[in-house]
């Protein structure tokens, strides 16, 4: 066949196209640049959630994730169990099927850390530093832990004879076993934080001395003090405070309760009351003066309360106990109904006059909150600064319940870790930024094409069944495959997690993959775009270019 | 070795033997069996083949002008409205100059919907640049597929192989199929002299200013002139390992006949009966097959029909506003020849309406009787409306 000039058969160039430099059509320019996760930005401990889960998926190893996780938080193994998981209501799986079932993962990692008994590598001592910490709760062991980080040697002191605050004495064991606490606990200690117990200050140790003896305090007391019932007939034996009641519980005493226990209040530590007294073979009764809606307890356990089947008495106020040949025969209550919204957005409780009725019970737990009790501190030490943990007095830092009151045990952890950072600042006279905040991920953001439905793996549980007689923990954990198939369900919001959409659909071929990581070819990318609305999970943006 | 196979695995084993590196297709009846049994071969290890699954005949058809780009040998399959989805493709495959081979089960195009045979859904695409085979049998089937890609890879252009659906599809013939040493030495592999290759810097099909254009599309026309001569070739070829050959055209019992039927696909089987029962009667008879229409070969059609008186040219189509296809291109390839028969067009066995002999017969009746042709469309076997 003859051909006509020297033409290919068809259009082709033997000649290269890379001379025509595209790139200079360009308006705008993407860029790789990750942003912050709503999980990680819930946290109040500012674990990086989404980067242990991408670890997980991409099958570095536990050791990895446990390190990653521990670096923010050295107790995940309790909060794994405990944590009101703000990570998970932040989660933007919710928008779409159901949320990451981030605590339990956190759980396994924790675990884990603790059966293969993984440890830190952490930098030597600085002997020349000396700090003091008052309260080996959360907020001090977190202190103390993250101090160490930084090559600091703390003392704690402790009033009580077991260390953990609020978690060794306050949670029961079917929500949080013992040995997992104190095993997190050892591993802080171990690391070489010095410890003096059964010293409390006021007591055994002046504040004034220990001040002149360390320079650098943290005070992380909790708040202990139990509010008072404050109605006629409260000052009956048979009235035990919640906290006083949990502690007896988990010290293992026999506490002596009677057969129908009204609990009063709608927090966490009422039902860990109503929850105990029913595994002690008793009947317990919640009277909660706003409706389920306001109760501060966390969802979970509120749910795993009506699955075992607690009797609720809502809209209901305690007026006075009825006491008859000394024994406790009944609570009168008044009815309530719902009034406007107060300043924490909680509609307020109004009586309703006349309404007064009786629940018969014959043993009450007041759960209706505690303070802090700084009757040991001369002076006002505890006005803490705007948003910090440091307070008025040079040197004094106070962080967790003690500072906000009741809260939660990963906002104690979260005290800790900042107060470490603003006492090594102090020390060094730095300043450190405390954390950029930028905006979070939202789900409108991503784009979810890419995405399949799937539902959340749950926690393994005992059944209802075997758990009501026993203080044996509920939620069982994952086994290794849920693990995998729950940690595959994360969008990775905001975080490039390497799954080649850019490079595949980039129309340019001006995505190059280098040492595992993405470049943009600039020379011939023409900013068209598709790789920022391919990108799932909204890890590359557009910028304009400058003229 | 002889099997009884429908039309369709003819299909599938012409592509197997011709070994078929990529296969990409989307099920469509009367098609879908082909690609099953291709996809069955690759699975088994029979064929070895990537099978690409895709979401449409558009798609498939991209794949394949992939694949051949990278210098595959590429085969896909499809039917009516499939085809129709492909019609862009199509033309670049045609321009782009790819050997790939296409089967194609006629299957007359919907609404109203049908999956009954007709031709206008591989007409349509008469245009494109694409060559064009109609087959008669299912053996035709399975040798048509392997002479396909010799063709095609030597003037670069695809081949269309079509057969009609059910009729030939999903009706079973003993086949002969040729041994794979023999088709190996028949059609060596493959091998471009431009491919898509990491260590070669090329760019395919990028923008073409109007200095050029013109003689990229010539060149089309004259490979498609080149590929008469060269199919007749490959053809005799072809007979001297199988034993068969079947021509670009096939003038059947054409000696000092009056009358000649023309034809394409499956109706030619049926008009042959119908011819030697009239030739037993000793009527001056006889019957060209049409088997390639892309390119035409008008010089082959003028041999075979300027001594005769009249011509009957069958169209199982419609060119809405014109007529049967096959009946302009004839009367066109006469235009300017100083010789003409009486040229009648029937229209028939639209949709998949059954021709027999009887149908046959009908036309024969009809053009005994008429001794002048004009334009007018004759209808066999529609029904009276109104």
């Amino acid at each position: 066949m003859k051909q006509v000039f020297q033409l290919p058969p068809w259009a082709i160039s033997t000649e290269s196209t890379l001379y025509n430099k595209t790139g200079s059509w360009r308006n705008y320019r993407p860029v790789y640049r990750n942003r912050i996760p709503p999980c990680n930005n819930a946290c109040p401990s500012g674990e990086k959630i989404q980067q242990y889960i991408d670890i997980l998926n991409q099958e570095e190893g536990l050791y990895k994730a446990w390190k990653l996780l521990t670096q923010d938080n050295p107790f995940p193994a309790v909060c794994g169990r405990v944590c009101f998981h703000p990570c998970e209501n932040s989660c933007n799986r919710s928008d779409y099927d159901e949320p990451i079932n981030i605590h339990t993962i956190e759980r396994f990692i924790g675990d884990i850390g603790l059966n293969e008994g993984f440890k830190w590598r952490l930098p030597r001592v600085n002997k020349k530093y000396k700090i003091a910490i008052i309260g080996a709760g959360p907020a001090g062991l977190s202190c103390a832990y993250h101090l160490r980080r930084r090559g600091y040697q703390s003392t704690i002191f402790e009033a009580d004879n077991k260390l953990g605050g609020l978690l060794s004495q306050g949670i029961p064991s079917y929500r949080l076993p013992q040995d997992i606490v104190q095993a997190e606990i050892a591993r802080i200690i171990k690391s070489d934080v010095k410890i003096h117990s059964n010293t409390a200050i006021g007591n055994e140790y002046d504040f004034d001395k220990l001040l002149k003896e360390y320079k650098t305090v943290f005070i992380a007391i909790g708040a202990h003090k139990e509010k008072k019932l404050g109605i006629p007939g409260a000052e009956h034996p048979s009235v035990i405070p919640a906290l006083e009641f949990l502690y007896q519980l988990c010290a293992g005493k026999r506490v002596k309760i009677g057969q129908r226990v009204g609990i009063i209040g709608g927090g966490n530590s009422a039902l860990d009351a109503a929850r105990s007294v029913l595994r002690l073979g008793k009947k317990p009764i919640v009277i909660y003066r706003r409706t389920e809606n306001e109760m501060p307890a966390i969802l979970d356990e509120i749910q795993e309360a009506k699955e075992e089947q607690i009797e609720f008495v809502f809209l209901a106020a305690p007026e006075r106990i009825i006491i008859r040949n000394n024994k406790i025969v009944s609570l009168e209550c008044i009815k309530m109904k719902l009034g406007q919204a107060d300043k924490t957005g909680r509609r307020q409780p109004i009586p309703i006059k006349g309404s007064d009725f009786k629940v018969g019970v014959d043993t009450i737990i007041p759960a209706i909150g505690e303070e802090v009790d700084t009757s040991f501190i001369p002076g006002s030490f505890l006005k803490v600064l705007d948003d910090t943990v440091s307070t008025n007095y040079e040197g004094v830092f106070a962080g967790g319940d003690a500072v906000t009151g009741p809260k939660t045990v990963v906002d104690a952890i979260g005290a800790g870790k900042k107060a470490a950072h603003l006492i090594h600042c102090y020390l060094r006279q730095v300043c450190l930024p405390v954390g950029a905040s930028e905006k979070p991920v939202v789900f409108e953001d991503l784009n979810t094409a890419y995405f399949e439905h799937e539902t959340r793996i749950p926690s393994g549980k005992l059944p209802l069944s075997s758990r009501l007689k026993t203080f044996a923990e509920v939620y069982q954990g994952y086994e290794k495959p849920q693990l995998k198939q729950e940690c595959s369900r994360c969008f990775s919001c905001g975080v490039c997690n390497k799954c080649d959409n850019c490079f595949v659909f980039c129309p340019d071929m001006s995505v190059n993959k280098r040492a595992g990581k993405y470049e943009f070819d600039y020379d011939y990318c023409k900013g068209c775009g598709v790789c920022v609305l391919e990108c799932p999970r909204n890890a590359i943006g557009l910028v304009q270019e400058e003229r | 070795m002889k099997e009884v196979m429908s039309g369709n695995h003819a299909v599938s084993y012409g592509a197997m033997l011709s070994r078929a590196q990529v296969i990409a297709a989307y099920p469509i009846t009367p098609q879908t069996q082909i690609v099953e049994m291709l996809s069955e071969f690759c699975r088994t290890g029979r064929l070895k083949a990537k099978f690409i699954k895709v979401e449409s005949e558009h798609s498939a058809l991209a794949a394949c002008i992939g694949a051949s780009i990278a210098g595959a040998r590429a085969f896909t399959a499809t039917s009516a409205q499939g085809l129709a989805l492909m019609h862009e493709l199509i033309h670049w495959a045609a321009n782009g100059r790819m050997p790939i081979v296409m089967a194609d089960v006629n299957r007359s195009m919907a609404p109203g919907w049908s999956i009954w045979t007709d031709q206008n859904d591989s007409l349509s695409q008469r245009d494109t640049g694409w060559l064009q085979f109609y087959c008669e049998s299912n053996q035709e089937v399975i040798d048509t597929i392997i002479q396909g890609y010799k063709i095609a890879e030597t003037v670069l252009l695809p081949v269309m192989v079509v057969l009609d659906a059910f009729v030939l599809s999903h009706t079973s013939e003993g086949v002969d199929i040729p041994e794979q040493k023999l088709v190996d030495k028949f059609l060596p592999p493959y091998k471009p002299q431009y491919k898509m290759d990491l260590n070669q810097t090329l760019a395919f099909g990028a923008l073409v200013t109007p200095d050029y254009n013109f003689e990229l599309k010539y060149q089309i026309q004259e490979a498609m002139e080149y590929s008469l001569t060269l199919a007749r070739k490959v053809d005799k070829e072809f007979k001297r390992f199988s034993g068969r050959n079947y021509g670009l055209i096939e003038p059947y019992r054409c000696a000092r006949a009056e009358i000649i039927l023309v034809t394409s696909g499956t109706i030619t089987s049926t008009a042959r009966e119908v011819i030697d029962n009239l030739r037993k009667q000793g009527e001056k008879i006889g019957l060209l097959k049409i088997r390639m229409f892309r390119p035409f070969p008008a010089q082959e059609v003028i041999e075979a029909l300027e001594d005769c008186k009249k011509v009957a040219v069958i169209d199982r189509n419609i060119g809405y506003g014109v007529g049967g296809i096959l009946c302009q291109e004839i009367k066109s390839a006469f235009c300017n020849n100083a010789r003409r028969p009486e040229i009648f067009g029937y229209i028939t066995g639209i949709g998949g309406r059954d021709v027999t002999p009887d149908t046959i017969m009908e036309i024969v009746i009809d053009v005994r009787k008429n001794n002048k042709a004009d334009n007018r469309i004759k209808y066999v076997g529609l029904r009276k409306l109104r």
